[in-house]
């Protein structure tokens, strides 16, 4: 969620490889166990909101598990659910998918297809929770909602695509649709007679979302599960009168078999960690991995993300479209680990409300297509030449200037020198900033080291000297937060290269 | 011309990026054949979008009153059907005889409607070519790609390129277009309330984004003399090798130049003594009133607002939320008519809606999937109102208009719907088929709606 210099060191240290094997043993910061640990849980539900917005923050800026944290939020941008909409309380649930992103984030693909599926708050969010049966008259049909969004956003896409992530095109010329409406609602049909667990006296139509309930996997009850046959992907028709989880067992298998699968992730996990327009090669070296991880298994989530991080094409020289926009929720989190932001407590809760400061928010998009499209092409050259940058859908005249105006507030106004401050208030420590304030290039190079791993471009290192030199050489706080400023709010910080 | 209005090929050329030969040598074919040529327009027009994210069940929204279609309607819908002494009465003046209601929770529409400034348009939708269901189903006539999905189905909205690769919205061409006409005006013709949109793409031109409440101020950009202004501006303007630190600064480039304007000019807007509901929808709106109230501070003659609603993909828990969702687009219309009324420009804005697409006429228990067709609204003083345009679709189950479900084929596309907007707002005959790709297909090229 942003280097530090340990981080750094270690890599060094000990190489990239070895450095991911190292992460992938490192146990998961969970978000769940903060809320629950809250006792009695508050009157107000959005108060435990807030306290799953802080509990990401400190696991995003003080875990150890900085891969998983990273995959994670890579993963809750294609799996989308989100505190904004049918979920806004059941802030349990959102904690718990949260953790389940996180320690299944790098496992097998097949078990995360179905966890999902599974969860409460993708249950409530995609509306397959209380899915039932048709009704005897026929009037009443099974919800479309998750057959449709499972396959075209999570897990295949819309049309057939190569091996390296390019549209199949059929003999007329035009892409070849992956699914037809009676394939939705063979998948609608079978995501039928799946509600909470628990419900009192095992009613369907009694289930209720509780602490526990909303953190259990959703439970089938037979009695409103469709149980005629099902035509799903594949040219599969499961065959009527299976049980419910036999049924969901066909069809997430139909799903794990289709061979979009792995160019679809490989493409959209290369563009939320590496970069937003990975060449046709790259895709294909990453879905190849999908396919087979070197030892016959299928959908190695962890070995798909160590051929992204790996590939000649992450780690070579940069040129003009290589890597990406960091979207002003990482800009955040890699200022708080490079300069240990963190209220007194240490914790993140006066930062209530990130969606207003930065235009995102941890699990909180607006709806289950994230943030921005993985497709946005910002007008101007970059439409021109073909290519996308998905971030920058969110980077508006509007968004960017309350971004730069949130910067300004946790340099300038949040620091370890900042006076009258609530208690809760979250501040970078500029100390080590401080004690060489008074030598200017000394200042800029240690902010550069820290935010740009030492990478400043002549301009911004002139426009930084220009900047610290008008405060008093006495005024180190002052000379420290506009250093930082500088840097964050420049364009190249925002580039992650 | 202010930098914000300048065109994007005259703002590369500026920036000095390579990328402008290959600009130039790109074919827009309706570049060049401007909108009586360069002269300024003589009045002022608005178009004010506000896009229903989710897809409305407008099916629920302007409802058949007539005993015959309301019991067809009831049995479609089953338990998501409106009462039928629950629907407030409208009094068409169209020459049928039909009878319709609107949804008990828009009053505010009603009124409108009764005292014709707000008109309805009846299963409008993206459509290439007139379809008829025999037509769908033979695959006989080119169709939309990827029917009932909600981001291709709102592009298809936004961008009316059906199975073209054009990359820009609607809006954004009518922009390019009037771009030489309105070279005077100090911001770009597109403002959107509701962040970067298709819609407002365009060749030629950029869209400015503010938020619900009007743009922001850079904060601390006055310390240290100005100079923190000047060396942020000095370090966005530098050249970057990689086009995403050349993205990102070309839109803090447009945000420093505009900011100040914007704000400076906002602050002047009178007071409105309309009262608008306190929802987002309704804070977009009053800015957007309060922009239209400045508008010759700003030169302008030619906008293109873009506010939105979200919330309408009601698969679930509809008979609770549809209720409250109309009732905030019913108020929110009912004030900004109010002040456009207020301002005397009632006749020279016109607000419109527009939708990913209409649900299903089925029930899925609690809710409604993704479907085609559906009602559109159109408001103002230059709408001839009081009237439904289009046909009003048989709501049948398997009827003439249903390919399924209660899935209605359009029987107005959205070019058609667009392209009568768009004449409206000045864009000649001849470049209509460049804001409506599809126009030629179809022979009605202007619905009437308009006065």
């Amino acid at each position: 969620m942003g280097a530090t210099q340990a981080d750094a060191d270690r890599v060094i240290a000990i190489g990239y490889e070895a450095w991911i094997d190292e992460q992938l043993t490192r146990p998961a910061s969970l978000a769940l166990p903060h809320l629950q640990s809250i006792q009695p849980p508050p009157q107000n539900i959005q108060e435990l909101h807030r306290d799953r917005v802080d509990v990401w923050f400190r696991n995003a800026v003080n875990g150890g598990d900085q891969l998983r944290q990273r995959v994670a939020f890579a993963l809750s941008e294609i799996m989308v659910v989100s505190q904004a909409g049918a979920l806004g309380n059941l802030p349990y649930a959102v904690a718990s998918y949260q953790d389940l992103l996180v320690t299944q984030g790098l496992g097998n693909f097949r078990d995360l297809s179905e966890a999902i599926t599974l969860h409460p708050a993708m249950g409530v969010y995609l509306s397959m929770l209380g899915n039932q049966k048709p009704n005897q008259q026929g009037t009443i049909r099974p919800d479309e909602n998750y057959a449709r969004e499972l396959m075209q956003l999570f897990t295949i896409g819309l049309v057939e695509l190569n091996l390296d992530g390019t549209p199949r095109i059929d003999s007329t010329g035009q892409p070849i649709p992956t699914y037809s409406q009676p394939i939705i609602e063979g998948f609608a049909h079978v995501y039928t007679g799946w509600t909470y667990a628990n419900a009192p006296n095992g009613n369907f139509l009694q289930a209720r979302p509780t602490p526990l309930s909303q953190v259990m996997p959703m439970q089938l009850y037979p009695n409103y599960h469709d149980t005629g046959p099902k035509l799903v992907l594949g040219g599969v028709t499961i065959p009527a009168n299976q049980a419910g989880a036999q049924d969901l067992d066909a069809a997430l298998d139909s799903i794990f078999a289709h061979p979009n699968v792995g160019p679809f992730i490989a493409r959209r996990l290369i563009q939320r960690l590496v970069t937003s327009n990975p060449s046709s090669e790259y895709v294909s070296r990453v879905a190849q991995r999908f396919n087979d991880n070197g030892r016959g298994v299928r959908g190695d989530l962890a070995a798909v993300v160590k051929a992204i991080l790996l590939d000649a094409e992450a780690r070579g020289p940069s040129t003009a479209s290589t890597g990406k926009i960091k979207e002003p929720l990482l800009r955040l989190t890699q200022l708080w680990r490079a300069y240990n932001g963190r209220a007194p407590d240490g914790g993140f809760r006066a930062f209530a409300n990130p969606s207003g400061s930065l235009g995102q928010g941890p699990l909180q998009a607006n709806s289950v297509f994230n943030f921005f499209s993985p497709d946005f092409a910002p007008s101007g050259e970059i439409r021109d030449a073909g290519l996308v940058a998905p971030e920058l859908e969110i980077a508006t005249e509007y968004q960017n200037t309350q971004v730069t105006n949130t910067f300004r507030t946790y340099t300038f106004g949040r620091n370890s020198r900042t006076a009258g401050l609530p208690a809760d208030a979250i501040v970078i420590n500029i100390e080590a900033e401080i004690a060489v304030a008074a030598d200017t290039n000394a200042l800029v190079n240690l902010v550069a080291d820290k935010l740009l791993a030492g990478q400043v471009s002549a301009t911004l290192r002139a426009e930084m000297t220009n900047l610290v030199g008008r405060y008093a050489t006495t005024d180190g706080p002052n000379r420290a937060a506009q250093a930082i400023y500088s840097v964050v709010t420049s364009p190249e910080y925002v580039l992650q290269p | 011309m202010a930098v914000i209005a300048r065109s994007r090929r005259d703002f590369l050329a500026l920036a000095g990026t390579s990328a402008t030969g290959f600009l130039l040598a790109r074919p827009h074919d309706a570049i060049g054949q401007m909108v009586g040529g360069s002269a300024p327009f003589s009045d002022y027009r608005a178009l004010v979008c506000l896009f229903l994210f989710g897809g409305n069940d407008s099916f629920n929204m302007l409802v058949p009153r007539s005993t015959a279609e309301y019991n067809a309607y009831a049995a479609s819908r089953q338990n998501l059907a409106v009462a039928q002494a629950d629907l407030l009465p409208i009094d068409s003046l169209n020459p049928d005889g039909a009878l319709y209601g609107v949804h008990p929770s828009m009053p505010g529409l009603h009124a409108l409607f009764a005292q014709e400034s707000a008109a309805f348009v009846a299963n409008v939708g993206p459509l290439i070519a007139p379809t008829t269901k025999a037509q769908y189903q033979g695959g006989s006539v080119p169709l939309p790609p990827q029917l009932f999905s909600h981001n291709d189905q709102q592009n298809q909205w936004h961008s009316l390129r059906g199975r073209t690769l054009s990359d820009t919205g609607w809006a954004g061409r009518m922009a390019d277009l009037i771009r030489l006409n309105v070279a005077g005006q100090q911001l770009a013709t597109n403002v959107s309330l509701a962040g970067n949109s298709l819609f407002q793409s365009g060749d030629e031109t950029v869209a400015y984004t503010m938020g619900a409440a009007g743009p922001l101020a850079f904060q601390g950009f006055a310390g240290l003399g100005g100079e923190q202004r000047r060396a942020f501006e000095r370090i966005i303007n530098a050249s970057y090798d990689s086009i995403y630190a050349r993205g990102f600064a070309e839109v803090q480039r447009r945000a420093v130049e505009a900011a100040d304007r914007v704000t400076a000019a906002i602050a002047q807007a009178p007071p409105l003594t309309t009262q608008f509901p306190t929802s987002s929808l309704g804070q977009q709106f009053q800015t957007v009133a309060r922009l239209i109230s400045v508008r010759d501070r700003l030169a302008m003659q030619r906008q293109v607002f873009l506010v939105s609603a979200g919330g309408f993909d009601s698969h679930d828990d509809q008979l609770v939320n549809q209720p409250a969702l109309l009732a905030s687009v019913s108020a929110c219309l009912a004030a900004f008519y109010a002040a456009t009324v207020e301002l005397g420009v009632a006749s020279s804005v016109t607000t419109f809606t527009q939708s990913d697409f209409g649900r299903t006429l089925t029930s899925n228990g609690d809710g409604t999937d993704h479907a085609w067709g559906g009602v559109q609204l159109v408001i103002g003083q230059s709408v001839r109102g009081r009237r439904i345009f289009g046909r009003y679709p048989s709501l049948a189950l398997n009827g003439p208009d249903d390919v399924g479900g209660g899935r209605l084929i359009p029987g107005v596309s959205a070019d058609q719907y667009a392209a009568t907007l768009a004449r409206w707002f000045g864009i000649p005959d001849a470049d209509l088929a460049h804001v409506a790709p599809h126009l030629g297909n179809f022979a009605e090229r202007d619905l009437g709606l308009m006065i």
